[in-house]
């Protein structure tokens, strides 16, 4: 090409300026991808990347719209209603399970990332302790996310042959599109990971960041889903020695962020984080303040509440309990005969109160494992081993063990005539105690029918689009794979769910 | 190659010994029409070359010519005039009306040619047609003047930029604007709000590739080319004053909208809101408060324009300073603007030396509330004005605190009021438009210039939401007080160079020009600013520091934000251009054209982009004398453009310096888990990103039939976009969480799921016509004149290839593809009707089935409609008599459907008892009332109707979109009184629209976010003015 370079030889020398000047541009502030990870301060700031992508509160939303938590609030602009999922409209364009598929992926992606840059650095001696710590959970964080697809998009946790997401334990690029994994594969990594994270985490519990008790709650919430119940005891009963339940007093100041009371790990929010927003009120995409999942400005009756504590989850509540105070907001406006009043939109008003923020209104940690989920955990899996009744080692007596310090009184021992009315109980029990926490669909999904309990709305909160009651066989209590990854992975195609296509 | 050169050297050495002899010298003179009165804007031209220039306002002009040369005099409506170049240095001349339109000189890239020897599809549009228009924005004039050339206005904001699109929409994703090109000066349509568009002397819109090649990488859009006034040499001072105000108003809508006593009825029918249980009575009472009226108003405009231009014998200037200020129709909006334009150019005493100055500096302040378009009762004017219940009163209002409990939607135009007290969003821009050319002929017809251009943007824009406001109050967060200020600055600068050797020679009936160019462009950005948290409201003033509040130890309510942001963009170009023509009847242009832009990496960067272009002038053969033809000129062009602008956002950092890197991999810095600092991934890099090319085919035909009286061209063409930028959708396996994704935007979710690459292909194909006919034409300049105009275009679009491999991208109702399909094209499940039995509503499944239950997935079927047209343009007439004259020019779109969502939600039941409903509703289904459009007010599936094409509707339009009536003091009247020129006129503009559209306007939409409504309609105009000369 030499004439090329002497016709631009010539051209340069006539222009005042060089050309590549104009060209040769890089841009101020940019940070390439060998530079991210060079040391462990590098590695510790990159985990904190991590937890940053790890966000529950669009499953408190989906969760509550999607089943009988709540109810359109009087303030209510159109939020779940249309295309929302308040009328249980799930499909693969729904924003629900693009967000769920997307950020666990997400996490996965830069969790790998982490693990990736950790393997090119030699920490020195004083280093290496925190060093394993990050690395520890990074590893932990890796199941867990792994584990939050399993729950959203595979069809039966038990059985090892259905399909989960994507199997993620390497650094992807662009041009990759592989197909679903099964549980048993997933599930193998998501074990492996949490034995090489139990030994490497430094911290045995921390409330706001991944410990040796984050590892077995997590050990303990997949033993139950995958119904392995003598390992769920095993880890429930290692935390529950550890923790007391929180007294009412405590329990109050847990959902003020006052009190870590029971707490094994919660997502802390603070003013400033990127989860400092309003976010899109209403939408499956519920990222933001968790308290804005429900009203606008405040978690009051005149924070303009569009979404309100479905009737049909308040009739079950007893004021006695600590948890009405926790779920119900004082502010709220109760009809006492709201099946018969003029405007129930409007004279009953029924204020989610779990979400009333610490640092600013609607601002709060996301709760992932408290001591109650222990608790009823071992109370499922004594149930499934047949110990229903009885004043000790039963599910009986670990459910009056949860009311009793719910109530500050001793209550009744229950008495379960068989083994469904135990587990349906169980599953009334946790619609009270994670109201509003993201338990609700997935609970439904995998005790629905063993307790014969289903999404049940007062007949007054459905009178809006009729979906009032949707059985736990329903196909929607799987997520569909979202349009997102459809459009893009060819070899996921063929591996809808059931009932998308 | 240098064995070429050489020879060019060498043959042009030759040349300058033949003609040193020539006397070359400045001649200047006087045009003036046939009875004497001078002519502005004659076109001055030396034959056979591309120099020429124009007369100014007396007629006057000035050129460089040898003796023996001949000028020639063209003018649109008049008989071009030749004369010879004699001994003397005064050539004056008088035109005789009948035109001669191709004689016209044209603007083109990097110079001139004449509208005969032009081998390209361009059009142009004088001074005349902009000039005291009752827009803030000049290129919004432009709308329905030029075949092909598609302007929509995006809102009323005065001083807004409209949507340009020339011939279709030439990208999916990248930037899909035309470039503009003012004095030399490339720029965007950000550059309009500030400049005068009184001081435009032209403006040239190129079409095709052979007239956009030469602009490679910026040209895959077409290009319109604005120059500036100058003055003329040997002239006297003349003065020039324009006075113009005019009254600006909201345009009518056809939505029915009800009473008091019908909304506060229904409401009691349906036991919701104010209405419910009032009696008879109590209802009779209540009041009806006109929000269109509360929120709108008559914008009043005052315009000033004062010029001077004069000229010696080798320095002529042309100065002007202006003053405008509008009112919006909707109250807290506005625009003011000052501007100075000085142009100065001269020569040497042996003209081989050229030299012109242009500086324009523009100063702008405009009032522009945010949220309209948005659904935010407490942010959007415009849906307070639509939808605020009629029985409310402003009266109401005490003050923000009074809002907040209890907090009720149907007290939206409250807290509007409340925004309009409180809330301010000012933004002042100074612009400073510079550019300096200089030209030496080093030998004749050998001559080396450089343009040097830059343009300085500073844009400050100042936010605040005041401490006792509504949303302060409401939003406060725990702040007490509340209140914010948010104060944004940046700057933009660009500078451009061309370096160019230009040749051109006659031998016998050929004529050559040939130039080599290299351009340099080189453009910075620059954003800095806070968020200052908290007012004090003792002391609390908009723009003052006083009233802000420190941050405290005991809590992070007051921690301001702080935000800055730089960016750096460049392109570097070579490029050659030949012109050949023999004897004025075949014509032939070659460009190519080197292109490197710094977005794309080291392997990727050059671009390479060429068209060929010819024409052959068949009414200049001997054959045609006699046919009737006057002119006749048949013109092709093929050739190809790029388009190196991946992002279409016009708002900061804007289309120069967005996607500045997508190329790589890169990881960020900043707030993470519980806002500490961290590491993160930030963008997935393809470095195999590069330019997307156009392809353009054109063929024309320009004619003029019966003595002159039928002008016109029409053209076709088949534009070709491959290598889109298109985000392919690539797994979650690869997703990027990104926290900065912005909260309003389309794509909700706050990840990375798409790569940008090149792939896909979408084809525009159509055929712009122009017509002009002289119904009427008086060889008496007082005598009766009368012409018709018709400009249109027809345009379709393709999409040709889809980077998935069932050809079809499936997303939103407005953002799924598929080949072969529209652009934008919708994609939703289909609304049927009123089930008769029930009042419900019925769709059809995507096999044609009715059913209550669509599926609001699987049954979505496109629809073959879109937002953009497949017909559009403008028509309309001049006519002229004695000193009275009359302008009108409609617009017209087919083909155009856009959702109406403010009828949705005025038809929508569920929205009574919070908003304003159309009387529609009292239409609805009823068990005895069974024969209705408007489904049952309990109907179980009324949601499913909203994203259904329920609401989709037809707007198109016809629109008298400007009238002009006049008079122009004859010369006799005028002797003896100081003044040389007096006119005075009246202006309308969108005086009246006939459409099926419903509501105000149904123009406006927002391109980028075409689902929108409650947006700013654009005005009725009305205008009145006059012109002084002194």
């Amino acid at each position: 090409m030499k004439i090329k370079n002497i016709i631009s030889v010539f051209i340069c020398a006539i222009a005042l300026w060089s050309c590549n000047d104009a060209i040769d541009i890089e841009q101020p502030g940019r940070l390439g991808p060998e530079q991210a990870f060079q040391n462990v301060e590098d590695l510790n700031s990159g985990i904190l990347g991590v937890y940053n992508i790890y966000d529950t509160s669009p499953e408190v939303q989906f969760n509550a719209v999607f089943t009988d938590e709540l109810s359109i609030g009087f303030d209510n602009g159109g939020q779940g209603l249309g295309n929302g999922e308040y009328g249980f409209l799930l499909n693969a364009a729904s924003s629900a399970p693009a967000q769920q598929w997307l950020t666990y992926h997400a996490a996965l992606n830069a969790v790998n990332r982490v693990i990736e840059g950790a393997s090119f650095i030699t920490p020195d001696a004083d280093e290496q302790s925190r060093y394993n710590n990050i690395l520890g959970q990074a590893y932990a964080l890796r199941a867990f996310a792994h584990f939050q697809i399993i729950t959203y998009f595979s069809t039966d946790y038990t059985d090892d042959n259905a399909l989960a997401g994507f199997l993620v334990d390497f650094v992807p690029t662009a041009d990759q599109f592989l197909p679903r994994s099964t549980n048993g594969e997933v599930f193998t990594l998501i074990n492996e990971d949490l034995t090489t994270a139990a030994n490497l985490l430094t911290d045995e519990d921390n409330a706001t960041f991944v410990s040796q008790d984050f590892v077995t709650a997590l050990n303990a919430r997949i033993a139950a889903y995958r119904q392995q119940y003598a390992q769920a005891i095993t880890a429930a009963d290692e935390l529950l020695a550890k923790y007391d339940l929180p007294t009412r007093d405590e329990y109050i100041d847990v959902f003020l962020d006052a009190s870590n009371a029971g707490i094994i790990f919660k997502l802390e929010r603070t003013i400033g984080d990127d989860h400092d927003r309003q976010a899109q009120t209403g939408s499956g995409f519920g990222a933001g303040w968790v308290g804005a999942n429900f009203a606008f400005v405040d978690g009051t009756i005149d924070g303009s509440p569009y979404f309100e504590i479905g009737r049909s989850l308040f009739n079950e509540i007893d004021p006695a309990d600590v948890r009405y105070d926790v779920l119900v907001n004082e502010t709220s406006l109760i009809s006492p005969n709201y099946q018969t009043t003029a405007d129930f939109r409007r004279d009953d008003i029924l204020v989610v109160g779990k979400y009333p923020g610490n640092e600013k209104p609607l601002l709060n940690d996301l709760k992932i494992f408290r001591i109650a989920e222990m608790l009823l955990i071992k109370a499922e899996a004594l149930a499934a081993q047949g110990n229903i009744n009885g004043a000790a080692n039963s599910t009986a007596a670990l459910i009056k063990e949860l009311r009793d310090a719910r109530f500050g009184s001793p209550q009744p021992l229950p008495v379960y005539t068989d083994q469904q009315e135990a587990f349906g109980d169980i599953l009334d029990e946790r619609r009270i105690e994670f109201a509003f926490e993201g338990h609700r669909w997935k609970d439904l999904k995998r005790l629905g029918v063993r307790g014969n309990r289903r999404i049940e709305r007062d007949p007054l909160d459905c009178e809006v689009n009729d979906a009032c009651i949707l059985e736990p066989t329903d196909f929607r209590f799987t997520m569909p794979i979202p349009l997102t990854e459809l459009n893009a992975n060819p070899n996921i195609r063929d591996q809808q769910n059931p009932g998308y296509n | 190659m240098r064995t070429k050169f050489s020879g060019i050297l060498t043959l042009f050495l030759a040349f300058v010994v033949q003609l040193t002899f020539a006397q070359e010298k400045t001649v200047s003179g006087t045009v003036t029409d046939d009875k004497g009165l001078p002519l502005p804007g004659v076109n001055v031209l030396i034959k056979n070359t591309s120099q020429g220039t124009q007369t100014d306002f007396d007629g006057n002009y000035t050129i460089n010519a040898n003796r023996g040369a001949v000028i020639t005099f063209s003018y649109v409506g008049f008989e071009t005039v030749e004369k010879i170049v004699g001994d003397g240095n005064t050539v004056n001349a008088q035109l005789i009306p009948a035109a001669a339109e191709l004689e016209e000189v044209i603007i083109q890239a990097y110079g001139t040619t004449t509208r005969a020897t032009s081998n390209i599809s361009v059009s142009v549009v004088s001074s005349d047609d902009i000039v005291n228009r009752p827009n803030a924005n000049a290129i919004q004039t432009l709308s329905g003047q030029v075949a092909g050339l598609n302007i929509t206005a995006a809102t009323g904001q005065p001083g807004a930029p409209p949507t340009v699109r020339i011939r279709g929409v030439g990208s999916i994703n990248g930037d899909v604007d035309p470039l503009y090109v003012i004095d030399g000066i490339p720029t965007d349509a950000n550059a309009f709000r500030s400049l005068n568009p009184n001081n435009i002397a032209s403006v040239s819109v190129l079409k095709d590739a052979g007239g956009t090649a030469i602009y490679g990488n910026r040209g895959a859009n077409g290009v319109i080319i604005i120059t500036t006034n100058k003055g003329s040499f040997n002239s006297a001072l003349k003065m020039n004053y324009t006075g113009i105000v005019q009254f600006s108003n909201l345009q009518e809508n056809d939505y029915d909208l009800m009473s008091s006593q019908e909304q506060l009825t229904i409401e009691r029918d349906l036991n919701r809101g104010r209405g419910a249980g009032l009696s008879d009575a109590e209802i009779a009472q209540a009041g009806t408060t006109d929000w269109f009226d509360y929120f709108f108003r008559t914008g009043v405009t005052q315009s000033h324009n004062l010029s001077l231009s004069s000229g010696s014998e080798n320095v002529r200037q042309f100065s002007s300073i202006a003053y405008f200020d509008q009112e919006g129709i909707l109250d807290n909006s506005d625009l003011k603007r000052f501007n100075i334009q000085s142009n100065i150019d001269g020569k040497s005493e042996n003209d081989r030396f050229n030299y012109g100055l242009n500086l324009g500096v523009n100063f702008s302040r405009s009032n522009e509330p945010n949220g309209i378009g948005g659904t935010g009762i407490n942010r959007n004017f415009v849906l307070g004005a639509y939808q605020s219940v009629p029985y409310i009163s402003p009266n109401d209002y005490i003050d923000g605190a009074a809002l907040l409990s209890p907090l009720s939607f149907a007290n939206t135009p409250l807290f509007l009021i409340d925004l309009q007290e409180t809330f301010s969003r000012v933004e002042d821009e100074i612009q400073i438009l510079g550019s300096f050319n200089a030209s030496y002929e080093i030998v004749d017809g050998l001559t080396a210039k450089v343009d040097l251009t830059a343009e300085l943007r500073d844009e400050k824009r100042v936010t605040v939401e005041g401490p006792t406001s509504f949303n302060a109050l409401l939003f406060a967060q725990g702040k007490d007080p509340s209140g914010t200020i948010t104060q944004n600055s940046n700057r933009q600068f660009s500078f451009n160079q061309v370096t160019s050797l230009n040749y051109n020679k006659t031998f016998g009936k050929n004529t050559f020009d040939i130039g080599v160019f290299t351009e340099y462009f080189k453009a910075h950005y620059e954003n800095f600013g806070f968020t200052q948290e908290g007012l004090t409201p003792s002391t609390f003033s908009p723009r003052d520091g006083a009233g802000f509040i420190p941050d405290n130890p005991d809590n992070d309510f007051y921690v301001d934000t702080v935000f800055a942001d730089a960016l750096n963009a460049g392109l570097f170009s070579y490029f050659s251009r030949v012109d050949y023509d023999y004897d004025t009847r075949f014509g032939f242009t070659g460009t190519i054209r080197r292109d490197a832009s710094y977005r794309f990496s080291d392997t990727n960067r050059w671009g390479t982009f060429y068209s060929v272009s010819g024409r052959w002038n068949i009414g200049n053969e001997d054959f045609m004398a006699n046919s009737g033809f006057d002119a006749l000129k048949l013109r092709a062009s093929y050739g190809t453009t790029g388009n190196q602008r991946i992002s279409s956002n016009l708002l900061i950092p804007g289309i120069y310096f967005d996607a500045a890197d997508l190329p790589r991999d890169l990881y960020g810095t900043g707030g993470g888990y519980g806002a500490l600092n961290s590491t993160f991934q930030t963008q997935i890099g393809n470095p195999t990103l590069e330019w997307e090319t156009t392809t353009q085919l054109n063929v024309g035909l320009d004619f003029e039939v019966f003595q002159r009286k039928l002008r016109g061209s029409v053209d076709y063409y088949r534009k070709t976009t491959s290598d889109l930028f298109l985000g392919t959708p690539i797994s979650a396996l690869t997703a990027v969480f990104d926290p900065n994704e912005t909260l309003n935007s389309v794509n909700e979710q706050r990840f990375i799921t798409d790569l940008n690459t090149n792939t896909g292909e979408f084809r525009n194909s159509g055929v712009d016509l122009s017509l002009s006919y002289d119904v009427l034409r008086s060889s008496d300049p007082e005598g009766f004149n009368f012409t018709l105009d018709f400009v249109g275009n027809y345009n379709k679009q393709e999409i040709i290839d889809l980077p998935t491999e069932d050809g079809q991208i499936l997303q939103g109702i407005s953002t799924s593809l598929r080949e072969g399909g529209l652009l934008g094209e919708y994609f939703t499940y289909r609304y049927a009707g009123v089930n008769q039995d029930n009042g419900n509503l019925l769709f059809f499944t995507a096999d044609g089935e009715l059913t209550e239950t669509p599926d609001v997935d699987n049954d979505r079927v496109f629809l073959d409609k879109n937002i953009y047209p497949d017909f559009e343009g403008g028509f309309g007439f001049k006519v002229s008599y004695k000193g009275f004259f009359a302008t009108t020019q409609f617009r017209y779109v087919i083909g155009v459907d856009r959702f109406d969502f403010d009828l949705q939600g005025f038809q929508d039941p569920t929205a009574i008892g919070q908003f304003r409903s159309s009387v529609d509703l009292l239409n609805a289904w009823t068990p005895d009332n069974t024969n209705t459009d408007i489904p049952s007010l309990t109907a179980s599936n009324l949601a499913l109707g909203v994203n259904s094409d329920r609401y989709l509707t037809s707007s198109d339009f016809v629109r008298l979109r400007f009238a002009q009536i006049g008079y122009q003091f004859p010369e006799k009247y005028l002797q003896g009184t100081g003044f040389s020129n007096v006119r005075i006129f009246a202006n309308g503009e969108n005086l009246f629209t006939i459409t099926d559209w419903r509501g105000f306007d149904a123009e406006v939409f927002n391109v980028n976010g075409q689902l929108q409504s409650n947006l700013y309609p654009t005005p009725r105009i009305i205008s009145i003015g006059f012109e002084l000369g002194f």
